[in-house]
């Protein structure tokens, strides 16, 4: 450790030079010298899914912007985490994803423990969400007769953060994607309740959900 | 005969490499739709948690998975070629046997491919479908030196003994006998050969990458998921000259210091598998697979595997994820698959077309590939040319030629009393080319300057009675299909652009124009693989060619 501890790596973020340690991605770069880059898919206790493509920075000498959660910073490279173009991406990206929730963007905070990021985003991006209007994504189950986990998916912006926080965090894989593109659904095996599952109510999936599709069935009925 | 058992399934294929698709098709073969129970059984058998199979078997959509509709459903062609051949209509007259739609199944050249199980016929209608007729190249028309399908037109070149008679081998013999394998890749990368499936990336750089990468044991996978709508040409080389497949395989191999090799063949060929199985045996048995390859110390083995309807997968990551037996999501690239492929391991992925040029290419000099070219770039290209041309098939083309020799001189021009009104490029994924920008020659610069890449090669042309909102509607409908799910732009970008293509969206023209420039924006700049980024394509250049059709019919 001592030899990577001599080189200084170093990049240039935003006009400034910042250090970086080795295997360290562009997001927690920035995120380490206060950049708020707008993320969905990105929880760090996950390996980076790359899906939302909010954390999109600009990097010199590519054509595209790249995602930051899953771009490996680089030495002397000369990264900036706000641009006009980036602002219009993140801006459309998040109109876009209002509208496959029918812009049910006021989230019960009761709900789970990151329900209202995906609101709070939409303000602070001065994101409209009357635009893109069209079919609607998700598909709830509130027939699911469990007491605890609530599934709301009319609100689910496939983001699959229930879906990997069950796998990486808990090991149990009691939920996983169905079908594909626009059609995609989250689903136990066979499509069945949760009480027919692997699942064993931890309530991860519930903490992580950043739109309140998933909700503390418990936390809800005490209000 | 009795039907082989659950157990006697599981076991042929566990130890297996790739085991999940073939396990999941002897399933689906067997029991022409994937059951629960099967399902119970092979994913505590391969390791598998159950919610993943689940979901996986979901993303296929070959895979049956209702007793009622089955494999033997017929799954009708309604790509944007057989469209305008009755495949609607084909469809319906179907509908009383459980047909359903498949996109474009690579037949375009011969309208409208039909699969029931393992057979595919083709027909306009129930009454006249037949096998569809061996369909050769025709002799290239312009007389052009070919590298590709040189000798596919030679009888049996199929065979052992009729590719041995026609120079086959030759190539691989060269490389084991003289040649190191440094030398072999230096050869491939002076002939200036590229990846034919779309990329373009110099296919002897690949192979340094994955020679010089840590990690063994190392692979070669050929591509062979052509799902692209309009290209059918690696189908015509799978099927007409398996051989040279094989041996290109083998030359990679060599070069590389693969030991193990997969074709992912897409569901769609059946007979090719059938051929390229029977071409892989009688190269076992002559010595050109296995172990000690022509008294060399040289081994290498080949596996086929079958896709399952995605055309995803023959995006080279989500191909490695699907082999793997995970879900077939594109990965995050770097790393790429030349250091981390397939298992994490150095992976050469190279298209059918590229892999079949490399034995041609052994046999000679590099500048004689070099040479092929008109211009600047080296060698050929198969444009598979489909839609409203007197002549459509396959046609191996020196780059740097006029797509309007190709058109006019070479396939016939337009049905009499006709005009071209636009030509595709790419199959799909470059969108349209029309009026001026016609004037082109076939090249990626060249194609480029126009604001749409040659890609893979396929080109279908619509003449002047198409609805080119109809057109557009069902290209990115395909798109939206076929997106995988997992990132925000491609996902609900395809989506969305489905539905401004179909009447949906603002009702003010500016508002509807402006929505739909900034969902193409964003995809193409922050979509996580190709084919979000080129999805728009097919949407902006009828918005740019046909402004009065959008203004029309929106």
């Amino acid at each position: 450790m001592n030899e990577t501890e001599q080189i200084e790596l170093t990049l240039t973020l935003d006009g400034e030079l910042v250090t970086f340690t080795l295997g360290e991605t562009l997001y927690e770069v920035a995120q380490r010298y206060g950049r708020e880059i707008p993320t969905l898919c990105y929880d760090p206790r996950l390996e980076a899914f790359g899906a939302c493509r909010l954390c999109m920075v600009d990097v010199q000498g590519t054509r595209n912007p790249v995602a930051s959660c899953t771009t490996v910073a680089q030495l002397d490279t000369v990264v900036h985490t706000e641009s006009e173009r980036l602002a219009r991406h993140r801006r459309t990206l998040l109109e876009m994803v209002a509208s496959e929730n029918g812009g049910a963007v006021s989230v019960d905070p009761l709900r789970g423990y990151a329900s209202q990021e995906l609101g709070l985003l939409i303000e602070r991006c001065d994101a409209r969400t009357d635009r893109f209007a069209g079919a609607h994504s998700g598909t709830s189950k509130l027939d699911d007769a469990n007491p605890f986990i609530l599934r709301d998916y009319d609100r689910c912006i496939s983001c699959y953060r229930c879906v990997r926080v069950c796998a990486e965090q808990e090991g149990d894989y009691a939920i996983s994607i169905a079908n594909r593109g626009f059609q995609t659904q989250i689903v136990t095996e066979f499509d069945h309740d949760l009480r027919d599952s692997a699942c064993t109510f931890c309530g991860q999936c519930v903490q992580t959900c950043p739109t309140g599709a998933l909700a503390d069935r418990k936390a809800l009925r005490n209000a | 005969m009795s039907l082989p058992a659950d157990q006697e399934l599981i076991e042929q294929w566990r130890g297996e490499p790739a085991p999940l698709l073939p396990l999941l098709h002897a399933f689906h073969d067997r029991d022409g739709y994937l059951s629960d129970h099967a399902l119970r059984l092979i994913a505590p058998a391969l390791g598998i948690p159950l919610a993943d199979l689940y979901g996986t078997v979901t993303f296929y959509h070959h895979f049956a998975r209702d007793p009622r509709r089955t494999q033997d459903a017929p799954r009708v062609c309604t790509g944007p070629v057989c469209r305008l051949h009755g495949g609607e209509e084909l469809l319906a007259a179907l509908a009383h046997e459980g047909a359903t739609a498949m996109p474009c199944a690579g037949r375009c050249d011969d309208p409208v491919p039909v699969l029931r199980g393992h057979e595919v016929l083709i027909g306009a209608s129930p009454a006249t479908m037949t096998a569809p007729p061996p369909r050769l190249p025709s002799p290239n028309p312009g007389g052009r030196e070919e590298c590709i399908f040189a000798e596919i037109r030679t009888p049996d070149r199929a065979t052992l003994a009729g590719y041995e008679r026609t120079g086959g081998y030759a190539g691989l013999t060269r490389a084991l006998d003289e040649m190191t394998p440094q030398a072999v890749i230096r050869h491939v990368r002076e002939s200036g050969l590229a990846g034919r499936g779309g990329a373009g990336f110099p296919t002897g750089v690949k192979w340094r990458a994955v020679a010089d990468a840590e990690g063994q044991p190392k692979y070669v996978i050929c591509n062979a998921d052509e799902g692209e709508p309009g290209c059918f040409k690696d189908r015509v080389i799978l099927d007409f000259d398996p051989h040279a497949v094989i041996e290109g395989m083998l030359i990679a191999a060599y070069a590389t210091g693969a030991r193990a090799g997969f074709i992912y063949l897409r569901y769609e060929y059946p007979q090719s598998q059938v051929i390229l199985e029977r071409a892989i045996e009688e190269a076992y048995a002559a010595g050109y697979l296995g172990e000690h390859i022509l008294d060399s110390g040289f081994h290498f083995d080949i596996y086929i595997r079958r896709g399952a309807g995605a055309y995803i997968c023959g995006e080279e990551t989500a191909l490695l994820n699907s082999l793997e037996g995970k879900h077939p999501f594109p990965r995050n690239r770097p790393p790429y698959p030349v250091t981390h492929g397939f298992e994490g391991k150095p992976t050469a992925v190279n298209n059918v077309e590229t892999l079949a040029a490399v034995p041609q290419i052994l046999r000679r000099e590099p500048s004689w590939y070099q040479n092929l070219g008109l211009g600047d770039i080296a060698g050929t290209k198969i444009i598979s040319l489909s839609g409203d041309v007197q002549r459509p098939g396959n046609y191996e083309v020196p780059f740097g030629l006029p797509l309007q020799t190709l058109l006019y001189d070479w396939a016939g021009g337009p049905l009499p009393g006709r005009t071209i009104q636009a030509a595709t490029m790419a199959g799909l994924s470059g969108g349209f080319l029309a009026g001026d920008d016609l004037d082109v020659t076939l090249d990626e610069p060249g194609v480029r300057s126009k604001g749409s890449f040659l890609g893979a090669g396929g080109i279908m042309v619509f003449d002047d009675r198409r609805d080119m909102r109809a057109v557009t509607h069902n290209a990115i409908a395909f798109f939206a299909h076929e997106s995988c799910g997992k990132c925000f732009p491609c996902r609900i970008g395809t989506q969305r652009l489905t539905e401004r293509l179909n009447g949906g969206g603002p009702a003010d023209a500016a508002a509807w124009h402006a929505e739909v420039a900034d969902i193409a924006f964003t995809m193409k700049e922050t979509s996580a693989c190709g084919l979000g980024m080129a999805a728009p394509a097919v949407v902006e250049s009828f918005v740019r060619y046909f402004p009065d059709q959008v203004a029309g019919k929106r």
